[in-house]
Order: C-alpha cells, then sequence, then structure tokens
C-alpha cells in the first residue's frame, strides 16, 4: 500500500496499549517536526473541590519530566532547538512537541517522558500554585477574560464541564496537594481514549516501532468517562460586571450550541463564518468596525466540541460606545436565523474558507493543528481532503436551520464587563438584568 | 566572510529606479505565496500633535485607493482564502498578505496601488477615529501596556521614541485627515519602502510583474531619518502608577545601544541569558516569544523563589538608542521592594562576573539552533527577509548570527557593566489598587 504524502489525509497506525497513533506527512519543504500526545485530561475530570487540578497537571507534566528537572529540560530542548507547549480544554489536555524533524525519536522520547514521567518536583507544584493563583486574579480582573467566563456560568449549570475556565478558587488551589496532582495524572493521562499525533517524514513502520517502544509504559491505561450533564437552554438574560478603571468594556453575546460531531456542523461552521468567524469579511466586522467604527474587534467563534459547545458574538468598545454595539451583535444572530443568507455571501465565505487550505501547510506546526484536530475527534483520515465537498454541498437555507440551532439567541446571554457603572441604561428589550 | 551563515532561501533582489528595494524568495513546493512591504516609517517619524500617524495611516491604507474602494482590499485576499493584515512599530510598518500560490497578483496590484495613491478621505478618517480609539483603549486596559507606556515617557525627553505607536489620546482626537494626507504624501513611497514576496513562483516572471506594476511609480518618500538626539541620562527616573491589576509589577529600562552598535552582539547574549532568548534569536513554531525560559537568570532568581509568577528581559533592535527592559510580575504577597532588589542583585551579579561557560555554551546553542528552522513557510520567509531588510539588510542577519556565536563572556560581562549603569535607570512600577469587580 502507498504511504499517504498529502498533509491534508492522516494515517491511522495500530494501538500502542490502547493509545491511537495517528501519522500525518509535513507539508513540502517543511523541516520540522510536530507530535501531540491528547488526552482525556481537561478540567471536566477535575475532582470535586480540587477544582484546577487540570491545568495544574497540564502545566506540571511540562515542566520536569524522567530523567530531566526542570532546568535540564528546558536547557535539554533548547540545544535541540525545540519547544513543548501545552493545552488544555474542558474535555481533554495536550502536550506539543516541535523540532527538527531529523530529531524526530529524541523529541518523541521527550514526549513520552513529559506523558508518562512526569517529576512533580515539590518546588514546581509550588510556583505553578503561585502562577494559578496570579491568573485566577487576572481573569476576575480582566474585562475579556472576565466577561467569557461569567458567559460561561450563566449558559452551563451546575457540574457541566463547559462551566468553569478550569482555573479553580482560592480555596481549591490551596487544598490541591502534590498527591492530588500525581493521582489526577495516573487517572487521566492515560492510553484509553487518547491520541499520539506526528507529523513526520518518517515512514509508517518506523512511526510505529517508536511509538511502541516509547509509550509502552502505558500498559492500557483507562480513563473514567467525562460526566457531561444536558446544557439546559438558559432563558435570554444579561449580566453586567463593573470593573472600574479600565479602558473598554468587553461585550458577549452566546448561548449553548451544537458538537463537532454533530450532522450540522458544517453549516453551522459556515453560519459562524458569515457571522463573525471570517476575519475581515464578516457581517459583525463589517457592521460594527467598517460601518459603525465602534470597535476595534468584533467577531464570532463556534466552540463545538465532543459533548456539545458553545458560540459567543463579541466585541470591545469604549465606555461611551458599547451601549449601541449591544443591539447589532443581537441583530446580526438574529438575522441569521431571521433572513436566508444570500447565495453571494455564502459563496464568498465558502470560497474563502475553501482557499484558506493551502495557508494551513504553510508549515509543519500549521499542518499539524489539522491532524491533531481529525485524530482527536476520531473523523476520516481524509476529512480535510473531502472537506471543501461538504461545505460546498450546504445550502442557503441549511446555513439558516443550523443557526437556528447552532447560534440561537433565543436562549442566549449578555455579558458586558468593564467600566460600566451605568448599565442600567443599557439597551436591553429582552433582557433580565441580574 | 566566512563563517557559520544562516540557512536563508536564494534570493533575488534589486532596486528600481524610483527607490523600491525588492527581495524574491521563490520556493517551488510552496502551496503558498507571501508579500510583505516594510516601510521604514514608524513613530520616530512622528512630531507631537500627530502622534499616532503612522497607526493611523496602516489603519486608512485598507480604506481605500483607486482601484480598490472601501472593503475591496479585503474582499480580494480573504475571498480567494488569503490572510492579510499590518503592524506598526517605533523605527517601520508592514503590511503582509499570504495568498494560495495562484494568487500572487492580487496583493502585488493591491501594494502598487496604495503605495503612493491611498485614499484617505475625510469621511473615512473621522469613522476610524473610534476604531483607533477602541484599539488604544483595548490596550489600556492591560497594566502592562500603562507601564510600558510610561516607562518610555519618562525615559526619553526629546527623542520620538517617548511615546507609543499608538499615539496619545489627545492626539487621535485632534488629528485631522488632512495632516494624515499630508504625512503619508511625504513618507510614503519607493524610496523608503521594501517590497518582499516568498514562497512558490518562478523567479523571472514574477520579477517582470513587479517591474511592471511597481516602476511607474513616483520616487517619493522623504528622509526618514530622526534628527532629535537625546541626552545621556544623569539619574535614575522613577515613576509610581496605580490601576486595576492583579499583583504588582514592574518594569525597568536601561538606556541601550542601537542596532549599529558594535555592543549589539553582547547585548543580545545578555538578553538571552537574563531573558532566555532575544528577539531577532527566538526559536519556536509560534511568531512570538515563549512565555516561559525556566533556565534564564531572571526567571531562576524570581518566579522559582517565589518572588515573581512571571520575569524577563527585552531588547529590541532600534534604529536609535533605547532601552533594555526588566519586566516581572510579583507573585501574591510580595512587595515591589522586594522585587526590585531581587532583580538589582541579578544584574549586579552579571555584570560583576559575567555568564558562566555553561550559560555561554547553552545560549550559543540556542541561538545556532534557532536560525535552523526560521525560514520554514513563505509568511515567516517574507516577515524574516524584511525585518532585516528593513534593519539593514538580509545578510545582515549573518553578521549578528556569527557576531553573537563569537562574543566571549568577558564581552558580555563588560557589556552589563556598561549597560546596567543606576543613573541611566528608569524604574515604573505599578500597583493594583484591587477590586476584582462589582456585579
Amino acid at each position: 500500500m502507498t504511504e499517504p504524502t498529502d498533509p491534508l489525509r492522516v494515517e491511522y497506525l495500530s494501538p500502542v496499549e490502547g493509545l491511537e497513533v495517528v501519522r500525518q506527512s509535513p507539508p513540502p519543504g517543511a523541516a520540522s517536526f510536530s507530535a501531540t500526545y491528547v488526552g482525556p485530561a481537561g478540567w471536566g475530570f477535575d475532582p470535586d473541590g480540587r477544582e484546577g487540578s487540570a491545568r495544574l497537571v497540564n502545566q506540571l507534566v511540562t515542566s520536569a519530566a524522567g530523567r530531566y528537572d526542570r532546568v535540564e529540560l528546558a536547557r535539554e530542548l533548547d540545544r535541540l532547538g525545540a519547544t513543548l507547549s501545552r493545552q488544555c480544554a474542558p474535555e481533554s489536555a495536550e502536550v506539543t512537541v516541535w523540532g527538527p524533524a531529523s530529531e524526530w525519536e529524541r523529541l518523541t522520547s521527550i514526549l513520552a517522558d513529559v506523558v508518562l514521567r512526569p517529576r512533580f518536583d515539590p518546588s514546581d507544584v509550588s510556583r505553578a500554585r503561585r502562577q494559578m493563583r496570579e491568573r485566577q486574579l487576572r481573569e476576575a480582573t480582566q474585562p475579556a477574560s472576565r466577561a467569557e467566563r461569567e458567559l460561561l456560568h450563566a449558559i452551563f449549570p451546575p457540574d457541566h464541564p463547559y462551566r468553569e475556565t478550569g482555573l479553580g478558587s482560592p480555596r481549591s488551589l490551596v487544598r490541591l496537594s502534590r498527591t492530588d496532582l500525581v493521582r489526577f495524572h495516573r487517572e487521566h493521562y492515560t492510553s484509553g481514549d487518547a491520541r499520539l499525533v506526528l507529523t513526520t517524514p518518517a515512514r509508517s513502520p518506523a512511526v510505529e516501532r517508536v511509538a511502541r517502544r516509547l509509550f509502552r509504559g502505558f500498559e492500557n491505561t483507562r480513563s473514567v468517562a467525562l460526566s457531561v450533564p444536558p446544557a439546559s437552554r438558559p432563558r435570554t438574560t444579561e449580566r453586567s460586571v463593573n470593573l472600574p478603571g479600565r479602558s473598554q468594556v468587553e461585550v458577549r453575546v452566546g448561548g449553548a450550541s451544537i458538537s463537532r460531531t454533530a450532522p450540522e456542523y458544517p453549516a453551522a461552521f459556515l453560519a459562524n463564518e458569515v457571522l463573525g468567524g471570517r476575519p475581515l469579511l464578516s457581517r459583525l466586522f463589517q457592521r460594527v468596525r467598517e460601518r459603525g467604527g465602534l470597535a476595534y474587534h468584533a467577531s464570532s467563534e463556534l466552540e463545538a466540541m465532543r459533548f456539545g459547545g458553545y458560540w459567543i458574538a463579541q466585541a470591545g468598545s469604549g465606555a461611551d460606545r458599547w451601549r449601541r454595539v449591544v443591539p447589532m451583535l443581537r441583530q446580526e444572530v438574529d438575522r441569521l436565523r431571521n433572513e436566508t443568507v444570500g447565495t453571494p455571501e455564502l459563496e464568498r465565505t465558502r470560497q474563502s474558507v475553501i482557499g484558506e487550505i493551502p495557508l494551513a501547510l504553510e508549515s509543519t506546526a500549521e499542518a499539524h493543528e489539522l491532524a491533531v484536530e481529525v485524530a482527536y475527534y476520531r473523523l476520516p483520515s481524509d476529512y480535510w481532503l473531502t472537506w471543501p465537498a461538504r461545505l460546498k454541498a450546504v445550502r442557503p437555507s441549511e446555513v439558516r436551520q443550523a443557526a437556528a440551532i447552532a447560534l440561537d439567541r433565543r436562549s442566549s446571554v449578555t455579558v458586558f464587563a468593564g467600566p460600566v457603572r451605568n448599565a442600567s441604561r443599557s439597551p436591553a428589550p429582552d433582557g433580565r438584568r441580574r | 566572510m566566512t563563517g557559520p551563515r544562516v540557512p536563508r532561501p536564494r534570493l533575488r533582489s534589486f532596486t528600481l529606479e524610483n527607490g523600491l528595494r525588492v527581495v524574491l524568495a521563490p520556493a517551488d513546493m510552496s502551496p503558498t505565496s507571501s508579500v510583505w512591504v516594510w516601510y521604514r516609517v514608524g513613530s520616530k517619524n512622528e512630531w507631537p500633535g500627530i502622534t499616532g500617524a503612522s497607526h493611523w495611516v496602516e489603519h486608512m491604507l485598507f480604506e481605500g485607493s483607486p482601484r480598490y474602494r472601501k472593503g475591496e482590499i479585503d474582499r480580494a485576499v480573504v475571498g480567494v482564502g488569503g490572510q492579510l493584515n499590518a503592524f506598526t512599530d517605533v523605527d517601520f510598518t508592514a503590511y503582509f498578505s499570504t495568498v494560495p500560490r495562484d494568487h500572487l497578483s492580487v496583493p502585488l496590484d493591491i501594494e502598487s496601488d496604495r503605495m503612493t495613491r491611498a485614499l484617505i478621505t475625510d469621511e473615512e478618517v473621522s469613522r476610524e477615529r473610534t476604531v483607533i480609539h477602541s484599539e488604544r483603549e483595548g490596550s489600556e486596559n492591560w497594566p502592562e501596556f500603562r507601564v510600558e507606556e510610561e516607562l518610555y515617557q519618562l525615559a526619553f525627553r526629546m527623542h520620538p521614541y517617548r511615546w507609543d505607536p499608538l499615539g496619545s489620546r489627545v492626539d487621535i482626537e485632534r488629528l485631522t485627515a488632512e495632516e494624515l494626507r499630508g504625512y503619508y504624501a511625504r513618507f510614503y513611497g519607493p524610496r523608503n519602502a521594501i517590497l518582499v514576496v516568498s514562497g512558490g513562483f518562478d523567479a523571472a516572471p514574477v520579477e517582470r510583474e513587479v517591474r511592471r506594476r511597481f516602476s511607474r511609480l513616483p520616487s517619493t518618500g522623504d528622509d526618514v531619518s530622526v534628527r532629535e538626539v537625546e541626552p545621556e541620562p544623569r539619574g535614575e527616573r522613577r515613576s509610581e502608577l496605580s490601576g486595576p491589576g492583579t499583583t504588582p509589577y514592574l518594569q525597568i529600562g536601561w538606556r541601550s545601544p542601537a542596532l549599529s552598535d558594535p555592543e549589539t552582539p553582547a547585548t543580545m547574549l545578555l538578553d538571552t541569558v537574563l531573558g532566555g532568548e532575544t528577539r531577532i534569536f527566538a526559536a519556536g513554531a509560534g511568531w512570538g516569544r515563549a512565555p516561559e525560559h525556566p533556565s534564564s537568570r531572571l526567571y531562576r532568581a524570581l518566579v522559582d523563589t517565589g518572588l515573581a509568577v512571571r520575569a524577563t528581559s527585552e531588547w529590541r533592535p532600534r534604529y536609535y538608542p533605547g532601552l533594555f527592559t526588566i519586566q516581572a510580575q510579583a507573585a501574591p504577597g510580595v512587595s515591589l521592594d522586594r522585587l526590585e532588589r531581587a532583580i538589582e542583585a541579578v544584574v549586579e551579579r552579571l555584570a560583576r562576573s559575567g555568564p558562566t561557560p555553561r550559560e555561554l555554551d547553552d545560549t550559543r546553542a540556542k541561538v545556532r539552533q534557532s536560525v535552523a528552522l526560521a525560514y520554514e513557510g513563505a509568511s515567516r520567509t517574507a516577515f524574516r527577509l524584511g525585518y532585516f531588510s528593513v534593519l539593514r539588510s538580509p545578510e545582515y542577519e549573518d553578521e549578528l548570527f556569527r557576531a553573537v556565536l563569537t562574543t566571549s563572556a568577558n564581552e558580555v560581562r563588560d557589556r552589563a557593566r556598561g549597560l546596567f549603569r543606576p543613573e541611566t535607570r528608569v524604574v515604573v512600577r505599578y500597583t493594583p489598587d484591587g477590586g476584582a469587580g462589582d456585579d
């Protein structure tokens, strides 16, 4: 069988002790290598009273592991010209190593060390806890992060994994011991429901051999399943958080949405691109910034995950202007549901999305992100090759129907965070103030 | 000149009669092409009353030109799947588009159309004013922005480095369309521009296309050198700010040499030893500096010991003498006095003993490795070529690279002694005034 060399096609290899191994070829001419472990270690798994575990563990696994203390690990990466990065989300946590393709085995060995053998040195734990406490303060006092936190709290019910941002509380942080973190790591950095994704010119048998040698320590561990209560549909509400002394008010309108594997995802994806996901072309950018001159940033996001998701329409505007932005965000979301998007607008958006695919192949690191997404959601190996065809099949009426489900403002929340002392004067024709 | 060289792609460089410098970097296999125009115009070319003009012009260059009316530039590039943006620095401004390789003519046409003929209308300037206010307000939400702005205002009294490229609130409010048109007409043009094209194309036809599109432009662009010379400071300067925030934060700056100074390589090594990396030679697949460098001196002395949650240094390559800065965010419960004393101890030790042999070896290895993958992808290639071209030339990267690799520990120590002088120190401290907001 010919080995796939198109970076838009991934290859599912033989699992190692239950760990899914996925290989992708790098873009032509690229000389770097990326590998990611993504596993069921997001903050949705934080034990009660131990909130913050997932993020702390995610930070600490990249600090010191195996024979490397923190400084030695940093030096080893520097010597190789490599970097380690991490990412934590409600459902999953990732660790990625990047560096020269010629060193791919050594880099994969470092990744195996950090995933399987983190040290959790007591001094590192203390440091990470201090840093997390400062992040908690930042989240509470910075308008953008505070607005997002308030929005998620209003959208999702207690115990829902998407309700939190993973930072925990001052109390949970103090309570978290090294033992708690070691336990969290043991239970969640597992082979079960996890993926190892490698973007490398190395051929499949070599990748399988290296993965088997380095990751056999997993012993087919299984993680516990994520508990996801149904996302209640909140009544349309408003929340305002006055943060005096700030210059700009961050406005967020949002609600619960669909999962990444929902059948209407391609149409919902296009609906979001039309609304605010496509930079410069989108309705929110055009109306709020280009025609209204009211904000520097105005956009929307569709966060579709495994068990559901949420959408956000957002902008940041001055204390004297933000009230005019709020109805614009709401009206544009409503318009997607109430009017069928015109064919030229949809076609322009679609062409832009499809045309952009080569830009994701500029470097190994960018192409690798595509492979991680495919692997995490267990999508077909040719998912990105067939993505244009799926987008082309979406009709304007389907965009409208998908918007009604995936970007539904009838059960949405509006949050303003910043210098909003007189928020009671805000336009709120359909809102309840807290 | 012999010695190690940065593994750059093969270039074709030429200068048009109107003064436009052109750098082409074809890469057969690239699926994209990237077009960057770098102007040697930045906030250094403004004066009190029109601060923020370069940044405002940056916005206006997306708002229309003879062939591209408002919104058409965005639609032309994004419509073919491309990405475009721009940024303004104190020394320069850059405009860029990356497109699928078959669409290279789109950004070339746009850049040739707006290089000297952008339409800066009264109506669009008026509308954009609130957008620019909003951009500044967004920055002001961050204590780090407030501190840095204060630091440069304190450090410079004559030189235009004293204001931020965003401009002052007062100037944003009062700048007129006529002033912006005058500023644009005076400085923007082929004589102050560098066009860099990289990615999937054949050099010969693209050279012909560049000559056809850009040769007809008038040879405009006034001298952009700055006459003001900042006098040597005679004593430490300090400022205390307060406002919303998390924990106390500070920045300390020392007057640092211009890029052309022979001390530059040693300064870059100082930056790497103290903060973990230096801007020009930073490793990684991303565009910015990595958030943490656990092996750096500042990290070990401040973050490991529980005094700070973040600590780093930064030296930015500048045409004129600028600042070498250290930034630190206190850990909860730690005072700024204690943090500042700890920073002083770190720089004093470095000035006394210089880097250890192991530190220097590690630093050199880091710099050597950082360039190995620096030219992956058309966008990064064009960025890097343009950056060194606007500083001096693409080959200047080799010069700096070699110099950094051969600078000795004693030279780094001597540089630390020359740099970290109390009489050139500027300190801005930020104390949060508490309150996480009320619902």
